[in-house]
């Protein structure tokens, strides 16, 4: 019998023994002839161009901060999927537990929606704008002098 | 228990009343939520109860120190104005919010049954204090002093982390009366060396939240650099709910084994007294000595958390009662007379001279003040000095004679510093204009200043209930 954590530890060595087969057997059976070409790195068939580390456009912060956010609410559900899905439980309280767990989801869900909503109503979700500031420079030359000139010639 | 699914609600319906574009409605909505939020709080009076699966218990002493929290809560919120009418840079909305969030963490720390809600309730409480120190974003002290409190706050959670795993390894159980049956059972000398290291971890955890010395070299600068309104929160909320903490795990699970901590505190004791009110006498800036005031006064009352006699927590809970009311009062007089300054100089002046000649215009404010300088100093007839009273009776009847003849040389040397603002406000020569205040903030600070009065006369009146 092993105990729960001894799952954990099976799954482990399970997933590293199948990727240790599969690509060393891979290893020993293919030939190996490198070129540049092959070594380049693969973006859907366009030429690479440049270093993978380049500055970001600070405009993605947000937009990725509340994506991190949501994922992590994502995280929680998997947990939440399994007591929910519970056949003794659900048994047992003649189905009332299923609705119990629904309800409570949903009233998780609810209040990160919240937070989305406020995200929207507060403007981070669009996309930042550079403001154009109009130049407020004025010329000596008044504009009658250039349409002079313009007339003459 | 109610009261913390209240606040959290309340907390988000106050930001969404921010898109209301009316400020106006903010203070008293915030107001009213807290006030709704101690009503609930009062109803769990009399019950004991475990509540989410064994992770939180309410009973008379929970309900006592989130009373006190929700009450200091109610004078900072009453003594906020609203964040002024600054449309562009202040968001009162999000303000007030964070400060509700921050009052459920508060209150799991004085609630929780399990180690677990212990590190929830403290991040809770200390995450909204980064945010809200840094709230002034264009001042570089502000930003500063928001960077050091998470930089320090994330070591010191992770310490207290780390702590909470090692007991866990060391006992099986998170929860606080399950370890302290097995730390009585281990209490003979069996215990893996993991639960003394682990008991040590968590104590300078939680030592660190109070600025205890020597874990308090972050306080004067966060204190100095965050707006007065939330130094004012800072050191009420966040040292009551710190010291009701740490006295249940002190006075509870970890009396087992009080051989391996007790001289431990009663040197950091001392050592926090010492530190706390000496520099405090070399302060040039009000604002920086009152941060190293609640320093030694986390030293006082660490000398009473340190055991469990039978009213130490009625103690703990009167001093601070007494201390944050002093505490809230001091911080509003001082924000309406910083900001009348302010309007003549470029830069914000939070020195004792601010006060200079305060009696001559504004004898209410002057007022204000002394009655809380002479509570914070112990003089009789205000609330601190019954305070200091019950905690000093209480380290005599324990027999812990040098930290008590530390704290009451040092409690003198407190009454120096203490002094110089009432000197300043009475006897100096300077010019303050006539202040205009508004009936709530009028309201508020003859409250406070009552509330020490009364408490100094008449002590047995909140005592017996504690």
């Amino acid at each position: 019998m092993v105990s729960d954590f001894g799952y954990i530890l099976l799954f482990i060595i399970t997933a590293v023994t199948f990727c240790a087969v599969a690509l060393g057997g891979a290893f020993m059976l293919r030939p190996n002839r490198p070129n540049i070409e092959k070594l380049s790195t693969y973006e859907s068939g366009e030429a690479p161009d440049g270093n993978a580390s380049v500055r970001f456009n600070i405009r993605f912060y947000i937009i990725a901060l509340l994506f991190v956010l949501f994922d992590v609410e994502l995280v929680f559900l998997f947990p939440w999927a399994t007591v929910f899905g519970n056949k003794i439980l659900i048994e047992e309280t003649d189905g009332v537990w299923g609705w119990f767990a629904l309800s409570e989801m949903f009233i998780f869900i609810g209040i990160l929606t919240l937070g989305l909503a406020y995200a929207w109503v507060k403007g981070y979700l669009d996309w930042a704008r550079p403001v154009v500031k109009n130049s407020n420079y004025q010329s000596k030359i008044p504009a009658s002098a250039y349409e002079k000139i313009n007339q003459k010639y | 228990m109610n009261s913390i699914i209240a606040l959290s609600l309340f907390g988000i319906a106050n930001l969404f009343l921010g898109f209301l574009n009316n400020r106006k409605i903010l203070l008293p909505a915030t107001l009213a939520f807290v006030l709704v939020a101690l009503g609930l709080n009062l109803a769990d009076w009399n019950q004991e109860y475990l509540w989410f699966n064994n992770m939180l218990r309410t009973n008379n002493l929970s309900v006592n120190f989130a009373s006190v929290i929700l009450v200091a809560t109610f004078l900072v919120v009453a003594v906020s104005r609203g964040f002024g009418d600054d449309e562009e840079h202040t968001h009162p909305a999000e303000y007030y919010a964070i400060m509700l969030f921050s009052v459920v963490g508060a209150i799991m720390m004085v609630t929780f049954e399990n180690l677990i809600m212990l590190f929830v309730g403290l991040e809770i409480l200390s995450v909204s204090m980064y945010i809200l120190t840094g709230t002034d974003k264009r001042n570089l002290r502000s930003n500063e002093a928001a960077l050091k409190y998470f930089l320090m706050g994330a070591f010191a959670t992770g310490i207290l982390l780390f702590g909470i795993a090692l007991i866990y390894g060391a006992t099986g159980s998170f929860n606080i009366h399950g370890i302290e049956a097995l730390v009585l059972t281990a209490a003979g000398g069996s215990a893996p060396a993991l639960l003394y290291i682990g008991i040590v971890m968590v104590i300078i955890g939680l030592l660190f939240k109070v600025s205890a010395a020597p874990f308090h070299f972050w306080t004067p600068d966060v204190y100095e650099g965050a707006p007065a309104i939330f130094t004012a929160f800072m050191s009420t909320v966040v040292k009551t709910a710190g010291f009701a903490a740490l006295f249940r795990l002190l006075g509870g699970a970890f009396t087992g084994v009080y051989g391996t901590w007790i001289y431990i505190l009663y040197f950091l004791t001392m050592l926090t007294l010492i530190i706390g009110n000496i520099t405090a006498v070399y302060q040039q800036s009000f604002k920086r000595m009152l941060a190293y005031s609640s320093i030694s006064h986390a030293g006082y009352l660490m000398l009473t958390a340190t055991a469990k006699v039978a009213h130490t927590q009625s103690s703990i809970l009167f001093y601070s009662l007494a201390y944050s009311v002093a505490t809230i009062s001091a911080f509003a007089v001082l924000m309406v007379v910083a900001e009348t300054k302010e309007s003549n100089a470029e830069k914000t002046n939070e020195n004792f001279d601010i006060f200079n000649g305060l009696a001559k215009n504004n004898p209410l404010l002057a007022f204000v003040l002394t009655v809380s300088m002479l509570s914070l100093a112990g003089i009789p007839l205000t609330a601190g000095f019954w305070g200091k009273f019950f905690i000093f009776s209480d380290a005599f009847q324990r027999g812990i004679v040098v930290p008590l003849v530390v704290a009451v040389l040092m409690s003198a040397v407190g009454i120096y510093y203490y002094f110089k603002a009432i000197i300043s406000a009475y006897f100096k020569e300077g010019d303050v204009p006539a202040i205009e205040l508004k009936p709530i903030y009028k309201i508020t600070l003859i409250v406070t200043t009552l509330l020490t009065i009364v408490l100094g006369i008449a002590p047995d009146l909140v005592k017996s209930i504690f």
